[in-house]
Parts: structure tokens; sequence; C-alpha cells
């Protein structure tokens, strides 16, 4: 019964979505049931989204309590989910500070320290590329001496000072490198991946829908 | 006594840092403005929405992480410059749960305000849904379905512009800045099975993927990073933040490129057999 009926639900649900992609739902027996299937799959996925976060404070309250190793940061992330979260659940007809418009704790929040916190992070990644460039970057041999000219090609073509440079050798050296590197080489690699995935994709799809792949199911 | 190469190859890496900090910040007080030349899939993606009759209404969607804002949200304001400057009708959406919905209300409001376009009756943001596959499926047979309020929980039969918005039927042109794969499945899912137009605005390292969609038709004009964004800032005649990192983006490119110049001297000098390069032996 704990296998049959994830196994049912995925085999129905995954049949009832091919059946109205290749047949007119009006004109068979399955009527809306597309439609109805796609609304539970968004409800279902933001019941995901809770069960996250009430893993995420269980597993770290837990390390807090215990006063595990750095039991410090798991505190400040339980405080930052709530923190977060409260204000913007509570609704906005009892104070302007709640909900999530403008104006509220949460706009307020998410404006001022989350994004500038994620920006600062990504931004970050540029001084690592420049260090791991500088020491790896290296033409040791043919493939990757190829990969080096092209890379750099390619970094100065997406840059003005950069096209300005190619320019100074030839007027068309730019779309070149546009025309035969990226529309040439890369979108032939790029198919091919494209196209891998996606037969990977429908494969699995279709080992999910019969049931052969029950991993989704866990262990037990 | 090591060599001048032994030192370089073994120098700190905070030397480095330090190097590509300088290059990030001289421009910002030596302005170079280089001219920014205008790709072919740029200029297919403007000229897309421009070929638009004036008060279509277009989908634009807020499809990234704030850690990609810098890239990104230039994109989105130069759409938005040019979508309302053309009196389009805009329903923003995200499928990002972390701070997209709040980005596209946000950025909106503040270029609505430019334009004084009014809040359910020129844009609309419906905010976010979880599984976004099939959120973009959902909406293909009624919007309402999916989004039953928009992002502040006013519900859709209560804003104007969503009583003429109920699937894609309505919409002339999905516009989506991503820095993700959702890119792929707004092609696939709506482009391939409803036929609805499609371009985007991604970021520079997720571009070379996409211009195989741009280069079989499934995608109408691409713009890739912070440059396709400065692309699109001339292109509407409005520089802004993309245009004024242009200068920095160059200079870390080029720092980069003397780096590993620098870093492939040195192996081969120090590979090469010592009397070759005339080091005097014991």
């Amino acid at each position: 019964m704990k296998r049959t009926v994830p196994l049912l639900t995925a085999f129905l649900s995954g049949l009832a979505l091919v059946v109205s992609f290749f047949f007119n739902p009006d004109r068979i027996f399955l009527g809306d049931i597309q439609e109805v299937v796609l609304q539970w799959m968004t409800i279902i996925g933001g019941f995901a989204l809770v069960l996250g976060v009430h893993s995420i404070i269980k597993v770290n309250m837990a390390k807090v309590i215990r006063k595990d190793s750095e039991w410090f940061y798991k505190l400040a992330t339980v405080v930052s989910v709530i923190v977060m979260a409260l204000p913007a659940m509570l609704p906005n007809s009892w104070s302007p500070l709640f909900g999530n418009g403008q104006g509220s704790i949460y706009n307020w929040l998410f404006e001022y320290v989350d994004s500038p916190m994620m920006e600062t992070m990504f931004a970050m990644l540029a001084f690592y590329i420049a260090s791991a460039a500088y020491r790896a970057f290296r033409a040791r041999n043919t493939e990757a001496t190829l990969l080096l000219i092209t890379a750099t090609l390619v970094m100065l073509w997406r840059v003005p000072m950069g096209e300005a440079f190619l320019r100074l050798f030839s007027d068309k050296l730019p779309d070149y490198i546009n025309m035969f590197v990226m529309n040439g080489f890369n979108v032939s690699v790029q198919r091919g991946i494209i196209i891998g995935a996606a037969l990977g994709g429908a494969a699995m799809s279709l080992r999910i829908i019969l049931g052969i792949e029950r991993t989704y199911m866990g262990k037990n | 006594m090591p060599g001048i190469w032994d030192k370089i190859a073994t120098i700190d890496r905070r030397w480095i840092y330090f190097l590509m900090a300088l290059s990030i910040l001289f421009p910002t007080i030596f302005v170079f403005k280089f001219p920014v030349e205008i790709t072919v899939e740029a200029r297919q993606l403007y000229d897309a929405i421009d070929a638009l009759p004036d008060s279509s209404i277009i989908m634009l969607t807020f499809d990234y992480y704030p850690s990609a804002r810098a890239e990104t949200e230039p994109m989105s304001k130069a759409a938005l410059r040019h979508m309302f400057s053309k009196d389009m009708q805009i329903v923003t959406l995200s499928n990002i749960p972390l701070g997209g919905p709040t980005m596209a209300e946000n950025t909106t409001r503040e270029i609505a305000m430019e334009f004084n376009k009014v809040y359910g009756v020129d844009y609309v943001n419906l905010g976010y849904k979880a599984n976004y596959v099939a959120v973009m499926q959902g909406m293909a047979s009624s919007i309402e379905s999916i989004f039953p309020t928009d992002w502040t929980g006013t519900p859709l039969s209560e804003l104007p512009l969503m009583l003429k918005v109920k699937n894609y039927r309505d919409i002339s042109f999905i516009y989506v800045v991503a820095d993700n794969a959702t890119v792929d499945y707004w092609i696939s899912i709506v482009n391939a099975q409803y036929g609805i137009p499609v371009g985007a605005g991604v970021t520079a390292v997720s571009a070379p993927k996409m211009y195989a969609f741009v280069e079989s038709g499934q995608m109408t004009g691409l713009l890739g990073g912070m440059k396709g964004a400065a692309e699109y800032e001339r292109l509407i005649n409005h520089e802004d933040m993309a245009m004024r990192g242009m200068d920095a983006q160059s200079m870390a490119h080029f720092t980069i490129i003397f780096l590993v110049i620098i870093g492939n001297i040195g192996m081969f000098v120090m590979s090469a057999p010592k009397s070759r390069i005339g080091t005097k032996r014991d």
C-alpha cells in the first residue's frame, strides 16, 4: 500500500497529462483533468516549501538546543527565517509594516539586508575567477590551448573595450567571433547537449510514469 | 635566490584580489566610455517588441535571484522603459521564490512611476507560485486558475488589466529575464506548445546555451549579461546601470586576460631547460 498508492498516483497523473497533450481534452472523457492536475502540482509545490521551512527550523533548533559547534550560526538561521517570514504572513490590513508590499518589514529586509548580502557573495566570484584563471588556465596541450584562445577572444568580444581592441586588427573580427564562435561551434555543441538532455529527461519521465524508476519514493 | 618567474608563480593570491579590486574601482574614477556595439540578437529582441502594436499586452518574468541582480535588473528596467514608452500593458510574475516577486514589484513600480502608469490598469504583479512547469502549463488554459490573486492578495477579477488577460492567447510577447533554467521551459512549453513568441535576457554564463534557441527561431532575440543590458539601454536611448558598468567589466576582463598571459609565460619559462634561457649552472 505504501508503495502502490504513490506508484498509481504517478502513473495516473502522468498518463492524464500525456493524453491531454496529444488529444483535445474536450472531446475525450478527461475533460479539464489537465487543469486540475496542474493546480494540484502547484498546491503540492507550496506544501513542499512549508515542509522545507519546517525542516530547516527543526534541524537547526536541535543543534542549538544541544549547543553543537557553531550553534550560534544555526540560531541566526532560525531567527532570520522567522523575522523574514512572520511579518510577511501577517495581513497588511493590520499594519502597513506587515504583508509583502512596499513599506513592509519584509520588503525592507529584502532590499537592504538579504539582496545586498547575496549580491556581495556573487560579486566575490570575480576575485576567485581571477585567481583561478591565473593558476589553472594554462596552455598545457592542444585542447587546452584552443580553449584558452577561444575564451580570450570571447572575453574580449563581450566588453566594449575588448571590442575596440579587436577592431584594431579588423573591423569584421567581432562579427566573425559572433558568427563562427557563438553561432557556430557553440551552437552545434549546445544543440547536442540540449537534445541529449531532452532525450534523457523523456526517458526518465517514462520510467517514473511506468513505475520502473522508484528512487523518488525513498529507500523504504 | 628564486628568479622573478618563481616569485610570480608563487604570488600571494591577495595581490591578485587587490589587482582585481583596483581594475574594478579604477573606471569609477576615470570613465572611458567605449562605444557599445549592438549584437544581432539584441537588435532582434528590440525590433520584436518595437514592432508590436502600442497597448499590446506583454508578460515580463523576473526569473532571477538577487545574487544576479547586477546583470539582470538593468535588462528588466530597460525592457520596462521600452514597453511603457509604447503604452504597453505588462503582466509580471516570477518563478523564483527567493525575492523574485519582490524584485518584480519594486522594479516595475519604480519604472511605472517614471511613466505615470497605474497598478491594475497598466501593469499587474502576479507574484510567485511553486512548481514552475505546472505554472507555465496551467496558464495556457487559465491564468486565474494558477494565480487567483495578485502578489498582494487582490483577486484578479478586481484588476481591470486581468479582465482582458485570461490565458496566453491574450499575451503578445513573453520577455523572460532569468539566471537559470526556467528559460528552457518557457521555450519548450510555452513557445513550442502554444506558439507565443519568447525573448530573453539572461546572465552571461547562461547565454551560450540560448544561442541554439535563437538560431532555431524558438527564441526571438537574446540579451547576454550586462553587455546585453547595455545594448538594450543604447537601443532605447536611456543610459543607465549597465552602460555605467561596462567600463568596470571591460577592465575586469582585461585584468583576467593579463593574468592568464602572465601565468602562461611563467609556465613556459619555468618548464624550459635552464641552459636555453641562459641561467648559469653550478
